[in-house]
């Protein structure tokens, strides 16, 4: 069966170019503060690359209520020997790759782990979760005032920082304590925002949580950050 | 200014606009698609990957324990992937295509 979703991905990967450089523009004059995130978008009146930080992601979403074009999820080519339903995370360009067969993949944006916090690694998908109770670590409940009301854990909703689908990250039988998970903040897809967790939107999770099975392999690329031990 | 002048400028006016419009207009742009990036350009995830099943032929290591730590565009049709082959380092060429040039 066709869902919304799948018919998105189609009109996403047809969408004449046109369309984009409409909106890359619109992108371009939302933006007035520089904050070193490391991402560049593309400003097709100028020929230039302009960079693209959180206040400038939260004003574009406040205009558009969706993420720039490039982030959204759309069918690529990828030329590769991995299985499909392999995930493969490149923290760098923050893509996020699910292998299809016929040399293709679906390509969802995501935010990842900020300086210092992102690590690269083989591991799997060791369960999933629907709305997931989110329990913040005892360092941050000793920090953060907001989160101490939390200790006992946060039940699943949609202020909750896991949004609507999680998947727990594991190597061999052991939880790495990394997720790939939903967002309440959505225009930080994109950028390098969190504690080592792959955050999507809660529409991409949802899509990826429903094309996948516990197991999968996931291949995450991050270029200078830590490996995760047993790789 | 006399008419000869304002003529002339006109004419010159007109040519200048027209070489920056069509200078302007053979600055191709990327497709909507490919419109972000980082500063840290690195080689595509998939002909990362692709070095990294080579150098797990060649070794003998297994897949699993591969890994691409950095990358680097050679040029225009090639990138250097550097890789963690359970903890031995190696290095591979692949170009645009995906075709593996080397693996050291």
């Amino acid at each position: 069966m066709t869902t919304a979703f799948d018919r998105m991905l189609t009109a996403s990967r047809l969408r004449p170019g046109r369309f984009g450089a409409v909106v890359a523009g619109a992108l371009v004059l939302a933006m007035t503060v520089a904050w070193a995130a490391g991402t560049q978008v593309y400003d097709p009146k100028t020929h230039q690359w302009i960079s693209y930080d959180r206040t400038k992601a939260y004003k574009y979403w406040r205009q558009h209520k969706q993420v720039p074009e490039a982030f959204r999820p759309q069918v690529v080519r990828f030329r590769t020997a991995e299985k499909p339903g392999t995930i493969i995370i490149d923290g760098n360009q923050h893509f996020l790759y699910l292998v299809q067969p016929g040399q293709q993949a679906i390509r969802y944006g995501i935010g990842v782990g900020r300086e210092g916090f992102g690590w690269a690694g083989i591991v799997r998908v060791g369960r999933m979760a629907e709305w997931p109770t989110w329990t913040p670590p005892a360092e941050m409940v000793e920090r953060d005032p907001n989160a101490r009301k939390w200790a006992g854990g946060q039940p699943g909703g949609p202020d909750n920082p896991l949004g609507a689908r999680a998947l727990y990250l594991y190597e061999g039988d052991q939880d790495t304590i990394y997720r790939i998970h939903g967002t309440p903040e959505p225009w930080t897809i994109g950028l390098d925002v969190s504690s080592g967790c792959i955050r999507m939107n809660n529409d991409d999770i949802t899509d990826l949580h429903s094309r996948i099975q516990v197991g999968a392999k996931v291949i995450v690329l991050m270029q200078g950050a830590a490996l995760y031990k047993g790789v | 200014m006399t008419k000869l002048q304002a003529i002339c400028r006109a004419a010159f006016v007109a040519a200048t606009g027209s070489t920056l419009l069509a200078a302007a207009s053979c600055v191709s742009s990327p497709e909507p698609a490919q419109m972000a990036r980082t500063t840290l350009q690195t080689a595509p995830a998939d002909l990362q990957l692709l070095c990294a099943n080579a150098v797990a032929a060649q070794t003998g290591v297994a897949s699993e324990k591969v890994l691409p730590v950095s990358s680097s565009q050679v040029d225009a049709q090639s990138y250097r992937v550097e890789l963690d082959a359970g903890g031995t380092r190696h290095s591979c060429v692949v170009d645009n295509e995906g075709k593996v040039g080397s693996v050291q």
